[in-house]
């Protein structure tokens, strides 16, 4: 599972263990003090993220730079703000 | 093979099919059973048990007695749901390979998750349902406090939203600069395996109901399991289809469960009139008001109602214990409330059994509990394309209240 990494993560929200909605509502929020053009890397491992973290940041206008990612039992994406 | 396994077991299943089939099973079981899918009336009966054991006389609790105390947990059909429900939920985590011990890292969480469990159990009871028999399950049967359960149910979740969205509630992430490494372990695939023997097992179990002469407890413990399979599979949450409009407008779990509802209207209508069965109904009063309300508010603090929490137990997320012990503790403090502290007189008694099909007729009912369904998806299908996280309503605060007042 060595995906690489696009080439230039930002910042980092971990927010593994927390379950919903805090995955989105700290996405969001970290999303709206980043400069346009940031990419913000999301780790989660709530299973409901795969879904609605995808589906708000796309709905609020931010970029899914790529597909959301599984990596065993952890969720990544990455956003572009 | 494959790709059916991956399809089937490791990427979620579209919650509208899931909705939409819980609805089409729930009307099934209740043509079977005459009972309908819920699961707080076995919590509070599990808190009765538990009272009993502390010393407690229960027996002569008015409330006990409204919703029956026989036998055991395994002797009941109720309670075959609860536990197959978990059973289903754990099959499914297990075969995803996804079952993970998930621990907040904000540690306020299990106490949040513990009142709001509260809360949550007490308010369900009042009303005598929770988001299944006062709502999923409570609609189809053209009772009209699932109506007003589901009206409160929203602006308690309403009132939640704001709680949780308060900065000493919710806390602070962890952002950092840069990229985190990946643990590239792959995890080992036992998980699957002990997935296939627990599903093996209890269908085993399952048989052995059926064998043993205890029809009805097998069609519980068959029908729980399915019920656990698909909110796990569709991670079906009640909690996120109302709090998730207040928070960010997201409506899909919402627009789901009404379909689902739809579904189960049309299904279990015609269960009714083939059958020539009597509709279940709860008693409508300021009771179901004042429950829908607390509920509302308690699933929002404790982040999953009744229902929702039993899955994500089983994947290991567990702040959800707490919630699960706070649902059976406030389920309990309500039946000793119901005549102990006088709710039931100053709550319940004015109140009375209202059936739609009795109103309207069994065309009128189904047309009229379509017509509000299909109001609320538009209502949600609008919410969701101009509401915003932080910024709210954006196309016009006066349409806003206006849509919002319609669908109440």
């Amino acid at each position: 599972m060595a995906q690489k990494q696009p080439p230039s993560v930002d910042f980092t929200l971990d927010v593994r263990g927390e379950s919903c909605p805090y995955p989105v509502i700290y996405t969001l929020e970290t999303l709206a003090q980043l400069q346009k053009g940031q990419l913000l890397q999301v780790v989660a491992d709530c299973p409901a993220s795969l879904r609605n973290v995808p589906e708000e940041v796309v709905k609020h206008g931010y970029v899914l730079e790529r597909e959301p990612e599984k990596d065993g039992r952890e969720l990544y994406f990455y956003i572009r703000a | 093979m494959k790709t059916l396994y991956v399809r089937l077991f490791q990427n979620y299943w579209s919650p509208f099919l899931v909705m939409a089939l819980a609805g089409l099973l729930s009307a099934l079981y209740f043509g079977i059973t005459g009972t309908v899918w819920a699961v707080t009336g076995e919590f509070t009966r599990l808190a009765g048990h538990a009272m009993a054991l502390f010393g407690a006389d229960v027996s002569s609790w008015s409330y006990f007695k409204l919703i029956g105390m026989k036998g055991t947990t395994f002797t009941r059909t109720d309670g075959w749901i609860v536990w197959g429900m978990f059973a289903g939920a754990l099959i499914m985590v297990l075969l995803n390979n996804n079952f993970k011990i998930r621990a907040p890292r904000q540690k306020r969480r299990w106490a949040q998750g513990f009142a709001g469990g509260i809360v949550a159990g007490f308010g369900a009871r009042l009303a005598l349902g929770c988001n299944l028999a006062a709502f999923f399950t409570g609609v189809p049967q053209f009772s009209l406090h699932a109506w007003i359960f589901m009206v409160a149910t929203a602006g308690g979740t309403f009132l939640g939203a704001k709680l949780v969205a308060a900065a000493w509630w919710k806390g602070k992430p962890v952002v950092t600069k840069g990229a985190i490494a990946r643990k590239a372990a792959k995890p080992s695939s036992v998980q699957p395996v002990l997935g296939a023997i627990a599903a093996v097992a209890y269908a085993g179990l399952v048989a052995y109901l059926f064998a043993s002469g205890h029809r009805m407890l097998g069609v519980a413990a068959l029908f729980g399991a399915l019920f656990g399979i698909l909110i796990e599979r569709g991670q079906i949450c009640f909690t996120s289809a109302f709090r998730d409009l207040w928070i960010s407008g997201r409506a899909t779990m919402t627009k789901a469960i009404i379909v689902g509802m739809a579904v189960s209207s049309i299904a279990t209508l015609a269960v009714i009139l083939i059958n020539g069965m009597e509709p279940i109904t709860k008693i409508a009063a300021l009771s179901t008001l004042v429950g829908g309300l607390l509920f509302g508010i308690g699933i929002v603090m404790a982040g999953g109602c009744e229902t929702g929490m039993m899955y994500r137990l089983m994947e290991g997320q567990i702040v959800f214990l707490p919630v699960f012990l706070g649902n059976v503790i406030g389920a309990g403090a309500l039946a000793y409330a119901w005549d102990h502290m006088g709710i039931y007189d100053t709550l319940v008694k004015s109140g009375s059994k209202i059936n739609l099909i009795d109103k309207l007729g069994a065309g009128g009912a189904l047309a009229a509990t379509l017509i509000v369904l299909a109001l609320g998806f538009a209502f949600a299908a609008y919410w969701q394309k101009h509401y915003r996280f932080k910024d709210g309503f954006k196309k016009g605060e006066s349409a806003h209240g206006a849509k919002t007042t319609a669908v109440r």
